[in-house]
């Protein structure tokens, strides 16, 4: 990719005016930047971060400090799909392994790696805060997928495979019984 | 130890449907305790509601227990520098997932909060610091948030009076140590997140050297609820030491995990078998971590008597942390268990200190070794031996939350441990 | 007065100190490696732990709290402090690794932690003798290490500009580097990537470290992972002479260090001078040890016929120096110092040929508009130009130098490349006799119809005065065909200096380059030509100078050697500064 290019388009660029008003300087927005470069672009290759550096003012050494710190960006071309596995604590007791070669098997492909199709990444990850939901997935760094089982997960890879998305679920508490019932109704 | 909580009606997250509307969460008292304040500035003058929130004693719920209003109260006198109140939604402590319940089902609580808070210490910006993988929920938030500033409970002259404060919400990208207050502010201006040498305090210098003070969501979420009962009514919920509703995040081998909102103090037991159901496919209980990863682990006979609160916890030989509770059945394997976590706190440390940047990646590695069944007897010790060279050297407490799982994990199933090793070549006969 | 009370000794201080850097001022040792005096305190290599706390005093009284025997009663701090970002407080005690069996303990942890993922490669490492991680873990180190399991791998050999090259697992993330590339430099070229024990530092992609400053990285990085890729593999530390000398390059006079080995300069460091550059230079001055070695002057030499030129010996050379001055009047030769040479040079030269009734000499300044940066790099490309202007030879401007040129008959020029910096054209010294003193063969000196060759800045003890009118002096770091390293007093003698013979296969006479000091060469000629003009010694000049012009009154060698330079007095000679 050559990176006379690369460009934010106005509407961007307006995006990023927005996210440096909330802050003193300029360096603050850089994460919120590269956010919105990996959306446009999806990841954050050198001409991206080169890019995200220009448009507010930062050395570039700066901005690949910042993106080669922090794990959701995406730091080569990622499938379309990235499955952020959990296998952290409470996933690991509950089969986040199980999932996770699951996934793999399915996918032929191993943890790190994306499939030929360019359809789909794997990728181990941290706990993601669904712990009482575990086994679970993150899908490209958006919505989760909770308490999976084989059927689950099998389901959700053919439902991804035709471009359909999990809708966001939402875990209510089981205190909250009112709530669960308007939300079932 | 609490006992009565059968009949207790969850206070931070209560069972109202649509509570995430603004209007909604009016018509249930919402905004109220910020009314009274803002309404009665005598009364509730800036000292008079730090003192308050002091004297109810909410113990943070980030993992550090710190009182809140002590921690207020550090903030300097206002000056001609800008003030700060950074709120930690950064969530990423294995086995805590309750922040994110606040921010889907009842965000104006916390931002009701947090406007008090502001008002306490004459801050005049939030900045609310959210992990990056919870985009889903940073949307529903900011949705509240934009209410907020519809009805003028944030801006400029808040309910015409002299108050101003804005609040900007902002999210991360991955990384455990961002949960860290000052690797927060960190990641806040926009760098790694490296942790800050302290001394200077946030409340020195913090947010580009201002004042600043760090609260976790849950923590100010207590608030509105002792400005409208006072400090005396908070204290009589929990016990002793540790009071006010906790969100207990219970995960691991039982057979009804969630979220659950009881008094501090609740029996431990009670918790695993009432409240969530018990151990699935009726299995024995073989451990639990009591509040997230880093808290020590506990065997199932240390849990006899033991309640969920800071005191009990330490008796126990362990701490409330998150109250992010993680229960073992009987067919556990430690070592595995033990390898993961390590695993964890290698792959999060930020890499700026020594004890932590090497120490950290040696312990896993060790733990590799033990797992495949290559370990010896001395790894365990050293093992051990490395818990003493990383705790307390470093410059933000992720080492000691590597070092005690090691510590307490080894030494409370040694036999288990021992049992995966090789018998040593060098022992003497 | 407050008081702290280190390793059980009592010492007051006064103002903010951080304990490090007090222990280190009375003399004592912390083992440190991420703490650097002139930059921000990071406290991440975590090395320098000490036990601390704090006696404690009755609020009321204000009197120490006693225990049980009389002894004050001390509250430890939690936990063990890194003394580098320790702020020393009234009633602070502090153990060290001296007195302390905890600190002793943490600081070899430290030391083992540092070393697991380390290659452990000392034996090919340039670093090696003069490496803190080595001498520290000589010192303070563990015995041996009980990490059994695979080291982290990093890239290795990453040339990441024009003059650094990296070993990232050598490594110790201490971001000296990178701190110094935000806060001195301020190219913000580096930065620290990745996380967690995969960290280290780099450029951002596709960029190159090539900061005018890049290679004091490479000095302060306290391991072998920042080297000079000039340097890498040439010679190891020890067998090294090290002499204190001055940055000619520029107007700056950068205080550094020659190093030496078998009378060749193979490396400059910068030493450290508060006054003038602190701890650093510009890389432009560490190139100019190929100057001292390389394309030198050595042997007279002579234009007999055409513009060939051939060497002479130096008794034909002081005949023809002195024929040719005999031939002509002092109106006829024109005497051009020097502003990149000596104060004692340009005064000698002066003194020599006014004796001989020439006027007095002229000179041009090096300056080129616009090529400094405001820190230790100069617009002008001349060590002594204030030197000059103090000594009061004539400024002249190129037009008018070339005009004086084309009206003398002879031309007498201190080294000085007039034709390389295209203030003369060669062509332009083609109608008058140009003698050249010179260090090494430039444009100038192969124009010129003699050639002297004298000593460099390595060879010589002589002052400069730079751009600040700061005066500083160089000491001879290289023996010439005339000098010997045992019987000079003012000369550093190495280990292989010590031990070597002249059959050793490691000695070559080449590299001592047949010249002579200036003044040396003036004897000569003095005692040839029956001039009444004789001096010992540099140091004689100088010594002249001081008692003949006001600016340079009380200025010795012994005292700018004390006081690492002395600040000159500028105003009353009206010189403009660049
Ligand atoms: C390694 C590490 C990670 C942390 N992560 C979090 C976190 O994700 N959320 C949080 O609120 N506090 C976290 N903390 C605690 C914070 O540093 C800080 O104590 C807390 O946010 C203060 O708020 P509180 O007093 O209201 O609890 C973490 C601490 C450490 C040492
Ligand atoms: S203890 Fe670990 S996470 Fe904390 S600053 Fe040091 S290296 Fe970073
Ligand atoms: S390269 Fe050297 S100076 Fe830079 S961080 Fe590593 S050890 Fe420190
Ligand atoms: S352990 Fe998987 S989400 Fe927390
Ligand atoms: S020198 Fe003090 S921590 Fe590095």
């Amino acid at each position: 990719m050559a990176e006379q290019e690369l460009h934010f388009t106005d509407e961007e660029l307006n995006e990023i005016e927005k996210i440096k008003a909330k802050f003193p300087t300029a360096k603050a927005a850089t994460l919120r930047v590269l956010w919105v470069a990996q959306k446009k672009y999806g990841h954050v290759e050198p001409e991206v971060q080169a890019l995200v550096a220009k448009t507010l003012d930062l050395p570039e050494s700066h901005v690949h400090g910042v993106a080669s710190f922090y794990t959701q960006y995406y730091k080569e071309e990622m499938g379309k799909f990235v499955l952020d596995v959990c296998t952290c604590l409470s996933c690991q007791l509950c089969g986040g392994y199980d999932v996770l070669h699951q996934i793999e098997d399915r996918l032929g492909i191993k943890a790190g790696e994306t499939t030929d199709d360019g359809l789909f990444s794997v990728q181990e990850v941290e706990c993601l805060g669904a712990c009482g939901y575990a086994p679970m997935v993150q899908i490209t760094n958006g919505v989760y997928a909770n308490n999976l089982t084989e059927e689950k997960v099998d389901k959700l890879l053919e439902n991804l495979k035709n471009g359909k998305m999990p809708e966001f679920e939402s875990m209510v508490m089981r205190q909250n019984e009112k709530r669960i019932k308007a939300a079932t109704e | 130890m609490v006992e009565d909580w059968k009949s207790y009606e969850p206070l931070l997250i209560p069972d109202i449907p649509n509570l995430h509307k603004i209007d909604v969460y009016e018509d249930n008292g919402g905004y109220e305790a910020f009314r009274t304040v803002l309404g009665d500035q005598d009364k509730w003058s800036r000292k008079n509601v730090t003192e308050e929130v002091k004297a109810a004693n909410i113990r943070g719920r980030g993992g550090a227990g710190f009182n809140c209003g002590l921690k207020w109260s550090f903030m300097p006198e206002p000056d001609d520098r800008p003030r700060y109140l950074a709120c930690n939604g950064d969530e990423s402590e294995p086995g805590t997932f309750k922040d994110r319940n606040i921010f889907e089902f009842n965000p104006h609580l916390f931002i009701e909060g947090a406007l008090i808070a502001a008002y306490a210490m004459s801050i005049d910006t939030i900045y609310v610091y959210v992990r990056g993988e919870y985009i889903d929920w940073v949307n529903k938030f900011e949705e509240a948030v934009e209410e907020a500033y519809e009805k003028g409970y944030i801006g400029n002259n808040i309910l015409d009076s002299d108050f101003s404060v804005d609040l900007h919400t902002t999210y991360g990208a991955g990384a455990y140590i961002c949960g860290e207050e000052t690797g927060m502010l960190e990641s806040l201006e926009g760098k790694r997140g490296y942790p800050r040498v302290k001394p200077p305090f946030p409340a020195q210098k913090g947010l580009w050297g201002n004042p600043t003070t760090i609260n976790n969501i849950e923590t100010l979420a207590n608030v509105p609820l002792v400005i409208n009962n006072g400090a005396e009514w908070y204290q009589s919920i929990g016990v002793e030491g540790h009071t006010g509703p906790v969100l207990y995040g219970i995960s691991g081998h039982v057979n009804k995990p969630g979220v659950y909102e009881y008094p501090a103090g609740m029996p431990v037991m009670d918790l695993i078998n009432d409240v969530a159901g018990g151990i699935r496919g009726g299995k024995k209980l073989k451990a639990l971590i009591p509040g997230g990863a880093s808290t020590p682990i506990l065997r199932a006979d240390q849990l006899e008597g033991v309640s969920m609160d800071s005191n009990s916890l330490r008796e126990a030989g362990s701490m409330m942390g998150t109250a992010g509770m993680v229960v073992m059945d009987e067919d556990t394997d430690m070592v595995d268990l033990l390898w993961r976590i390590t695993h964890f706190f290698h792959h999060e440390s930020c890499g700026q200190c020594t004890p932590c940047r090497d120490g950290t990646g040696w312990l896993e590695k060790v733990m590799v070794k033990i797992k495949n069944g290559n370990g010896e007897i001395k790894d365990l010790d050293l093992l051990l031996d490395m818990t003493t060279m990383m705790e307390g050297r470093t410059i933000c407490a992720l080492a000691d939350a590597a070092a005690w799982p090691v510590r307490h994990t080894i030494t409370r199933f040694r036999d288990e441990f021992e049992a995966r090793c090789k018998k040593s070549v060098h022992a003497v006969a | 007065m407050p008081e702290v009370f280190i390793d059980n000794e009592r010492y007051e201080f006064e103002g903010d100190h951080m304990a490090l850097q007090f222990i280190l001022d009375q003399g004592m040792e912390v083992p440190f490696f991420c703490y650097h005096p002139s930059m921000s305190i990071p406290a991440n290599c975590r090395q320098c732990m000490v036990k601390a706390g704090q006696y404690i005093k009755d609020d009321e009284t204000g009197e120490y709290e006693l225990d049980e025997n009389g002894e004050r009663k001390i509250r430890w701090f939690p936990k063990m402090q890194t003394s580098c970002a320790l702020k020393l407080q009234d009633g602070m005690v502090i153990q060290t690794q001296e007195t302390s069996e905890e600190a002793e303990r943490a600081q070899k942890d430290t030391l083992e932690l540092l070393l697991i993922n380390h290659p452990l490669d000392c034996p090919i490492c340039d670093q090696a003798g003069e490496c803190p991680l080595q001498i520290q873990t000589y010192k303070y180190g563990p015995e041996g290490s009980r990490f059994e399991v695979k080291k982290v791998h990093k890239p290795k050999r990453v040339e990441l500009g024009p003059r650094v090259t990296l070993d990232a697992e050598r490594c110790i993330n201490c971001t000296r580097c990178v701190r110094f590339t935000e806060e001195i430099s301020e190219t913000n070229q580096l930065t620290i990537v990745s996380r967690g024990d995969k960290n280290y530092p780099m450029t951002a992609p596709n960029q190159e470290f090539d900061d005018p400053y890049s290679m004091n990285t490479v000095d302060i990085c306290p391991v072998g992972a920042l080297t000079s890729t000039d340097f890498r593999f040439k010679a190891r530390v020890w067998e090294m002479n090290q002499t204190p000398s001055i940055d000619i390059t520029n107007g700056k006079g950068c205080n550094i260090d020659l190093w030496t080995r078998d009378n060749q300069v193979l490396r400059i460091t910068p030493r450290q001078n508060k006054a003038v550059n602190d701890y650093w230079m510009p890389d432009e001055g560490r190139s100019a040890y190929e100057l001292f070695n390389e394309n030198r002057a050595s042997r007279p030499s002579i234009k007999l016929d055409g513009s060939n030129q051939s060497n002479t010996s130096w008794n034909n050379a002081i005949e023809t120096f002195a024929e040719t001055i005999e031939a002509h009047s002092g109106d006829d030769v024109l005497v051009i110092g020097s502003p990149h040479a000596s104060v004692e040079e340009n005064y000698a030269l002066n003194k020599f040929f006014n004796l001989l009734g020439a006027s007095n000499a002229r000179f041009t300044p090096h300056i080129i508009d616009g090529y400094g940066d405001g820190f230790l790099i100069t617009d002008d490309q001349a060590p002594n130009t204030n030197g000059c202007r103090l000594l009061n030879l004539n400024e002249t401007d190129h037009k008018d130098l070339a005009t004086a040129i084309s009206k003398a008959k002879v031309c007498i020029i201190l080294s000085d490349n007039l034709v390389g910096r295209k203030v003369v054209a060669a062509s332009d010294l083609g109608n008058t006799y140009t003698i050249s003193f010179a260090t090494n063969m430039t444009e100038t000196a192969k124009a010129s119809d003699l050639v002297i060759p004298i000593t460099c800045v390595a060879e010589h003890a002589a002052s400069y005065v730079n751009i600040d009118g700061r005066i500083q002096r160089s000491f001879p770091a290289k023996e010439t065909k005339y000098t010997n390293r045992r019987l000079n007093l003012e000369m550093s003698e190495g280990r292989l200096d010590r031990y070597g013979t002249n059959f050793d296969n490691w000695v070559s006479e080449e590299h001592k380059v047949d010249c002579l000091p200036l003044w040396d060469f003036l004897n000569k000629l003095a005692e040839r030509l029956g001039l009444d003009y004789h001096v010992n010694h540099s140091r004689t000049i100088l010594a002249e100078i001081s008692s003949a012009i006001p600016s340079f009154e009380n200025v010795t060698f012994e005292k700018m050697d004390e006081q690492q330079g002395i600040q000159l007095n500028l105003d009353n000679q009206k010189i403009k500064q660049k």
